[in-house]
């Protein structure tokens, strides 16, 4: 119900906003609160947006960054909803903005933040080491099949998107895997290039280098379609060589992470109208497309009524897992 | 040979009059931001890191692993003069260096800091010159397992030392075991010890017990003794840095051990923080001059410096060829390389030749530049000293509290600063050894993680410690040296029933 | 004046209270060993039964050897010493969390130096507002890095 009638206020705030836009500019310098600890993944993603305002020059106003990434983010959206009307605060983010309160008992609800633009969506993609006898997904979930509670997936943290994504994959195809929580996905990915655990499903970025030098290969990615870029990454592959989960017999469509932007509770629509158009510009400059293909995640801007639409479905999908696996913390 | 020729166009790319230049701005805001703690390393690379956007990768690393040193360097400053370790790793820099610096030695213990330090460095420099191919295949052969072997390592060869009561040796490390606990559990995924309190949430910062336990503590205890710093009196005499490096080639068993300690610690993942302590635990241990240890004994400084920063220059080429930062300061300037367009990974070495070498080339040189001018600003620092203390003094607490809100930006570290600074003076009169708790913070919760995830691994079979060569071999050396002082004293209880030593 | 056995209690029994605390968070979760090794819980319960057994073994030491600690912990005269150092250290923090960091530091050494250090009230506020300003220019210009501020900061329009 609570939630409803967030996106309800926020639908009002936002059309209200966009009428009378470029009302309200910032009255002094701007805080960038990044809800990981540096040189994580949102941390970049901060930075970068940090990176080409302030070469283009996009706003008057000079961005200071802070990090807040204790308890897996959670210090930085606590930070925000204290920071109630506070139009100088923005906040970076994943999907873990609305996660997080399910799994851990915290002092703030998603509905006390406004979304205000979810500017690209990371992809997931399931690794296997590159000796492994494995050619495509279905011949490893196979094997996995035959010997359940055997193989290893490794994974960031805990009851994260790795794990959530790991649960999903066990429903789907019936096989069981030993998920090991490691403190970030470059661990899990060295993990796997040195055969430690069997299998990952880390983002392409995280891995990257270590396809590269052939220690380890992907076997599907988690998206409706194949990724961009038909530059060939290994001496036979590239990006858009890797078949989607879907074709490659794992029946998982979907599963994607935002990376999202956010202002704290209370603040004017006025504000939000302005930060959402700086964001939009900044989506549209080269830097931005560089730092998207250079990482590898799908360009997609949203903000208003998509952005809701998409996180009360990607809401609604997590917590399905979570309620499945027992994970929601009371 | 290979290495040697990359190594060469290296120092043919960083040995420009402007790659130079930048090596000396670096370390010059490096030593500036050590020496206030909580400023520290992470800080100032992450805020120098918008300037590099512009400018060439190679430019921006050197730049940045400049600061990196000098800030190491200050860390260092600040452990001797006052008690206050800026980082970490330098914490057991303070054991013997402040007692130095107490005793009008300041001089004298800066100087050997800062060349055991730079000795250090190069060992790891020349290490990852000559291995480099090698050190990043052994790392991945290190998983959960044989990180909690180091860990183990680490706190076995530190364990036992001191003469203080062994339950206030458990007390004190079971205090900074808790400590560690608190706040978000990578296994589980859930919160603990927190109860409840918002301010809990991201774990107690390690800086900020250091910023109490050590630098308030110390003052507090100093004001009560109603001393002024000693060696107010002591004359600063250029003279004296060059005689203390005449001294230095006394200590080489020291150096060398230190250094071997350093590099081990540096290419496994225990890191510099680890390095230094099992390194001044080893010096401790095989000194002929035991007693002196923890009273100003110059080995004592020696040790640990030479560790920390052998440890910190080669645990660089894992970080490069596995992509897993070492520190929060390599993690930024992880974060960089990818802004930069590089991905770090086995990859760049072979398609950035360039970036490797003059990096790895720029850190003999940055290194060298570090030392020289720090050794330059010795005369400066100690001479802070004979400042009166009623200025000094109360500059320093608000430097603490400073440092203490910088950490994290959180009003609340303001007070646990204080509440630490009063444990610590407590601790220190009644005889609490402060450096179990302080190590099994730092390391406390790494190592219940590896050893969770071992678990989760085996399915809850501990075999798994002894399941392979590598992981086998570290717990066994681990075992002997946890079990080695036990059997040692029991020994001695034995042959000499009438035991000198009082229980305090 | 405080005796070193009132002061080795008085520690033992914080040192238990906080042991004490980590065993009571700790059975918020489980404190067993599942089949995925031991749970969330039982690292910090363990840690904090032996943090408690080992202060109460600390108790009892000081006890049983307790005319051996009737020795003076701190004397009237250094326990006033350290009052007169901690106090303004306290009063520094509580003005701190009201007033900012900055005008807390200018107050604090201006107070330290003129109250402790007897020099004239004139150089003592010079040098308490020089420091703050010094450390104004080095944090927040130089280095960007963001110091807790009070009232005084928002009426002259500094963030």
């Amino acid at each position: 119900m609570l939630k409803i009638s967030w996106l309800i206020a926020t639908a009002i705030a936002v059309t209200y906003g966009s009428m009378a836009q470029a009302d309200w500019k910032p009255a002094k310098p701007v805080e960038f609160i990044v809800t990981s600890a540096p040189g994580g993944g949102t941390d970049n993603f901060a930075r970068v947006v940090q990176s080409i305002i302030a070469k283009h020059k996009l706003m008057e106003q000079p961005i200071v960054v802070t990090n807040k990434g204790g308890g897996s983010g959670a210090e930085g959206f606590i930070y925000t909803k204290v920071a109630t009307g506070d139009s100088h605060k923005l906040t970076f983010g994943t999907n873990n903005a609305y996660l997080l309160p399910y799994v851990a008992k915290l002092a703030y609800k998603p509905d006390e933040l406004i979304p205000v633009a979810a500017m690209a969506l990371d992809e997931f993609l399931l690794w296997v080491k590159a000796d492994a006898p494995y050619k495509d997904a279905k011949s490893y979930i196979e094997a996995v099949k035959a010997k359940p509670d055997t193989f290893k997936m490794g994974g960031s943290q805990s009851k994260d998107t790795d794990q959530t994504l790991t649960s999903l994959i066990q429903d789907a195809t019936g096989a069981k895997f030993i998920y090991v929580p490691f403190q970030g996905g470059g661990a899990a990915g060295v993990q796997l290039a040195g055969g430690h655990i069997d299998s990952n499903t880390n983002n392409p970025n995280e891995n990257a280098g270590q396809w590269k030098a052939g220690a380890i290969t992907p076997l599907c990615v988690f998206s409706p379609t194949r990724l961009q870029g038909g530059v060939k990454v290994t001496a036979t592959m590239g990006w858009s060589d890797i078949p989607t989960c879907k074709e490659a017999g794992i029946p998982i469509d979907q599963f994607q992470m935002p990376r999202t932007v956010w202002l704290p509770g209370g603040v004017p629509a006025d504000a939000v109208a302005f930060y959402a158009d700086i964001l939009k510009k900044v989506s549209q400059t080269p830097e931005w497309k560089e730092y998207i293909e250079r990482t590898s995640q799908t360009d997609r801007f949203l903000t208003g009524q998509d952005l809701r639409t998409f996180i009360a479905s990607d809401d609604a999908k997590n917590r399905k897992v979570f309620e499945q696996e027992g994970w929601i913390a009371r | 040979m290979e290495n040697f020729a990359s190594l060469l166009h290296g120092f043919g790319v960083a040995l420009t009059t402007y790659h130079v230049m930048l090596m000396m701005i670096g370390v010059f805001l490096g030593i500036l931001v050590g020496v206030l703690p909580g400023l520290g390393a992470p800080n100032g690379v992450s805020l120098l890191l918008p300037l590099t956007f512009t400018m060439d990768p190679v430019a921006a690393i050197i730049l940045l692993t400049s600061m990196y040193w000098g800030a190491l360097f200050g860390g260092s400053t600040t452990s001797i003069l006052f008690n206050i370790p800026g980082e970490p790793s330098s914490v057991a820099t303070t054991f013997d260096g402040y007692p130095m610096a107490r005793q009008g030695q300041a001089t004298q213990a800066l100087t050997l800091a800062f060349l055991s330090a730079g000795f250090g460095a190069l060992v790891g420099v020349i290490l990852i010159t000559v291995l480099s191919s090698w050190v990043a295949k052994f790392a991945l052969r290190f998983s959960s397992p044989e990180y909690f072997a180091v860990y183990f390592l680490a706190f076995a060869s530190f364990i036992g030392l001191g003469a203080a009561s062994p339950l206030k040796t458990i007390v004190s490390m079971g205090l900074g075991f808790a400590f560690a606990a608190v706040g978000m559990d990578t296994v589980s995924g859930g919160l603990r010890l927190t109860y409840g309190f918002n301010e809990l949430l991201s774990g107690i910062s390690f800086l900020i017990a250091v910023i109490g336990l050590f630098g308030i503590g110390e003052l507090m205890l100093t004001i009560e003794e109603g001393l002024r710093f000693d060696g107010i009196q002591a004359r600063v005499k250029i003279r004296d840095v060059f005689k203390t490096i005449a001294t230095l080639p006394r200590y080489w068993v020291t150096l060398l051990r230190s250094a071997a300690v350093g590099c081990w610690m540096g290419i496994t993942p225990g890191g510099p923080t680890a390095a230094s302590f099992m390194s001044y635990g080893l010096a401790k241990r095989l000194s002929r001059r035991k007693e002196g240890f923890g009273q100003g004994e110059p080995e004592g400084v020696v040790a640990p410096e030479t560790a920390d920063h052998a440890a910190g220059s080669s645990a660089i080429l894992p970080m490069l060829a596995l992509g897993v930062p070492g520190s929060a300061t390599a993690a930024v300037m992880m974060g960089g390389l990818m802004i930069w367009g590089l991905n770090p990974g086995p990859m760049l070495f072979v398609e950035r030749p360039d970036f490797v070498w003059g990096l790895i080339a720029s850190m003999y040189l940055g290194n060298i530049v570090a030392v020289l001018m720090v050794l330059a600003t010795i005369p400066l620092f100690a001479s802070i000293l004979r400042i009166p203390f009623a200025i000094i003094g109360p500059v320093i607490v608000v430097v603490c509290f400073i440092g203490a809100y910088t950490v994290a930006g959180r009003p609340f570290d303001l007070w646990l600063a204080l509440a630490f600074g009063v444990v610590g003076y407590l601790f220190k009169k009644l005889d609490y050894p402060i450096a179990p708790l302080v190590l099994a913070m730092v390391l406390g919760d790494k190592a219940e993680d590896a050893f969770r995830q071992s678990m989760i691994m085996s399915r809850g079979s501990l075999s798994i410690f002894w399941s392979n060569g590598l992981v086998a071999t570290l717990m066994l050396i681990g075992l002997a040296l946890a079990l080695g002082p036990l059997l040692s004293t029991m020994l001695g209880r034995v042959g000499k029933p009438k035991g000198s030593s009082v229980v305090a | 004046m405080i005796s070193r056995y009132t002061a080795e209690i008085g520690t033992a029994t914080l040192t238990a209270g906080l042991g004490l605390a980590a065993v009571i968070g700790a059975l918020e979760f489980g404190i067993g060993w599942g089949d995925a090794g031991p749970e969330s819980g039982a690292f910090p319960f363990y840690i904090g039964l032996l943090v408690v057994a080992a202060s109460i073994g600390t108790l009892t030491q000081a006890t049983v050897g307790r005319h051996g600690l009737q020795s003076v912990f701190l004397h009237k005269e250094e326990a006033k010493r350290v009052a007169s150092f901690f106090l303004p250290m306290l009063a520094f923090v509580v003005v701190a969390r009201l007033l900012g960091l900055y005008v807390a530091t200018a107050l604090y050494l201006a107070l330290v130096m003129w109250v402790q250090g007897k020099y004239r009230l004139v150089i003592s506020v010079t040098s308490g507002i020089a420091a703050a300003v010094i450390f104004y220019f080095v944090l927040e210009v130089a280095f960007q890095v963001p110091l807790l501020k009070g009232p005084l900061e928002a009426a002259l329009g500094l963030y």
